[in-house]
């Protein structure tokens, strides 16, 4: 599940209105409005800096969804 | 009795470096045509039908680069290996070794074939060191085929795929003939499925495939060859004799013949590979329909373009995402760098790759003042500011294509001076007049590129409804008429060098 914190946090970075956006385990950065290449890192920063983690470069590359990206963020925090 | 001369029919089938098997030549269609005929005799044995076609591959490589057929099997076997240790490595450490061990590999191999002299001629020219430039013969596709195995190993790096099992499969992906010698760069976790899948043709595939095939000689032979060797090599060999606006046409021209050269040659692989049941990558989605610089990257040579990005760009990005923008806009620069770099060992395509990183770094800086101004205006949902914006990104494009085609950085320079200085737009009517083929055939280029894609979809439908024999004869008008066009000698294709 993707939780409310990271839905909010993606959101507001690309300018979306989260009400009206769709984001679930499987959904690929492409499908999300704006979620292109270049503001990819912005996004990353953003949930860094939100939920105070820090990741490694490999485990960002290997999300292949935002469900991955939920898992990489729960467990940092859980730590 | 008509006499043959055995020997000579010998020699068609040995290395010729003067004469490698292109796509187009007689002898590719009839040989392919043999291939298709056994191949689909023998559909229903996987094993035989794989077999003949790793053999036809390697005969195709072989009359094309000789001895480097050696070295193309090298690389299949160790990249093979590299991937098979990655996977059995239990710990981050182990895949790392292999890692580096395979980039080492590849690109030490690459390098040594495609830069060494490259550098050695800079340390000459800065007076670094007194050395001699090497007899170096550069292996057809190298840069295509280190690039395809790459792509095997950083899947499994990235988990993104397991090492296959099977030698044969990763020996036929890297061997695959349609596209070994100018692309597109496959991925491996989209080509290994498809070997093991059973063969089987729809209507519509069969006529996507003969479609793309038509396509792609009209491309190549009609368009490209034909304006090239009568018109844009005349310009660019002496900008200075030609008037400005003969200059501004040569650029426009040499845009449009790079880009049905390179995607003529890409329909027809992925055209061929259709027919003999593989889906390749799409390589090329109308990029003068570009909007912007970074929607051109998503449309021409996707299949380079989206490796640098997954590879290079992301990885580098990732790393530097600390610096914010800065971070961004070094990665930028350096992944477009790579880009010119890898196209050929030269400061001209070093500085084309270096201008897209720039276009692209502007593009970046730009993006919010440019997303307010076009909200407020309501500029995205205009018509004619989507053309502005698609002729300018068409004008961007062109002209850094200059410095890629141009002899040498000074005769870049002319034609942009001729384009400035000596104008003369009055001898548009002349061009026209005294180049009457030509400009019809840029004007007919263009044209049916800007038509909607749904054109395209529409031919291959009905195309698909046809009977066979309908579907032989035009295919056979369609090469009678190229071959009526064609100048003298097939021209080798652009992105062979590379």
């Amino acid at each position: 599940m993707i939780s409310e914190r990271l839905k909010k946090i993606i959101c507001d970075e690309l300018y979306l209105d989260s009400a009206t956006i769709e984001i679930n385990d499987e959904t690929q950065a492409p499908e999300v409005p704006g979620w292109d290449s270049l503001n990819h890192a912005n996004i990353i920063v953003a949930i860094e800096k939100n939920f105070g983690v820090r990741f490694k470069g490999l485990e960002v590359l290997k999300c292949n969804n935002v469900g991955a990206l939920q898992r990489l963020i729960d467990s940092k925090v859980s730590k | 009795m008509i006499g043959i001369d055995f020997s000579k029919i010998g020699d068609l089938f040995l290395f010729d470096p003067n004469d490698p098997l292109l796509f187009g030549s007689s002898l590719f269609l009839f040989l392919f045509v043999a291939l298709l005929i056994i191949y689909r005799l023998v559909a229903k044995s996987n094993n035989t039908r794989i077999s003949i076609l790793i053999v036809f591959s390697l005969f195709i490589y072989y009359k094309a680069s000789g001895i480097f057929l050696l070295l193309l099997i090298l690389n299949a076997i160790a990249n093979f290996y590299f991937g098979n240790g990655m996977g059995n490595a239990k710990t981050q450490g182990g895949k790392k070794i292999f890692l580096i061990l395979a980039l080492v590999f590849n690109l030490g191999l690459l390098a040594y074939f495609k830069y060494t002299n490259f550098f050695i001629q800079a340390i000459i020219d800065f007076n670094i060191g007194n050395l001699e430039l090497l007899d170096l013969i550069m292996p057809l596709g190298i840069s295509f085929y280190t690039f395809k195995s790459l792509s095997y190993i950083l899947d499994i790096y990235l988990e993104t795929m397991e090492p296959t099992d099977s030698f044969r499969d990763y020996f036929l992906f890297v061997t695959f003939f349609p596209n070994i010698l100018s692309g597109p760069i496959d991925r491996a976790v989209k080509f290994l499925p498809q070997i093991r899948k059973e063969y089987f043709l729809s209507n519509k595939e069969i006529a996507m495939a003969l479609m793309l095939i038509m396509m792609g000689l009209v491309k190549k032979i009609m368009i490209a060859d034909y304006i090239s060797l009568n018109f844009v090599d005349r310009v660019f060999d002496e900008p200075v004799r030609f008037t400005g606006v003969e200059n501004i046409l040569a650029v426009y021209g040499y845009a449009l013949q790079l880009y049905c050269d390179f995607s003529g040659y890409s329909d027809i692989a992925i055209g061929v590979g259709l027919l003999l049941g593989f889906k390749l990558m799409e390589n090329f989605n109308y990029p003068f329909k570009a909007k912007s610089i970074s929607d051109f990257w998503k449309r021409w040579h996707i299949s380079l373009s989206s490796w640098l990005l997954d590879y290079v760009f992301r990885p580098l990005q990732i790393g530097l995402r600390d610096w914010r923008k800065a971070g961004n806009i070094s990665a930028l620069i350096i992944t477009f760098v790579l880009v010119g770099f890898w196209h050929g060992a030269s400061w001209a395509f070093l500085f084309w790759g270096l201008l897209h990183g720039i276009y692209m770094a502007i593009g970046l800086l730009v993006q919010g003042p440019k997303r307010k101004l076009y909200l407020k205006y309501g500029l995205n949902k205009s018509k004619i500011f989507g053309a502005f914006q698609i002729f300018i990104t068409f004008n961007l494009v062109a002209f850094s294509f200059v410095f890629f085609r141009a002899n040498d950085f000074n005769s870049a320079i002319d034609v942009f001076k001729q384009i400035i200085f000596f104008f003369k737009p009055g001898v548009f009517i002349q061009f026209v007049e005294s180049f009457t083929p030509t400009f019809v055939l840029i004007f007919l280029g263009f044209f049916f590129h800007f038509l909607p894609s749904s054109f395209n979809d529409k031919s291959v439908t009905l195309l698909s409804k046809m009977n066979i024999f309908v579907q032989a004869i035009i295919l056979t008008l369609i090469i009678w008429l190229v071959t009526q066009v064609q100048s003298a000698d097939l021209q080798p294709f652009i992105y062979f060098q590379f």
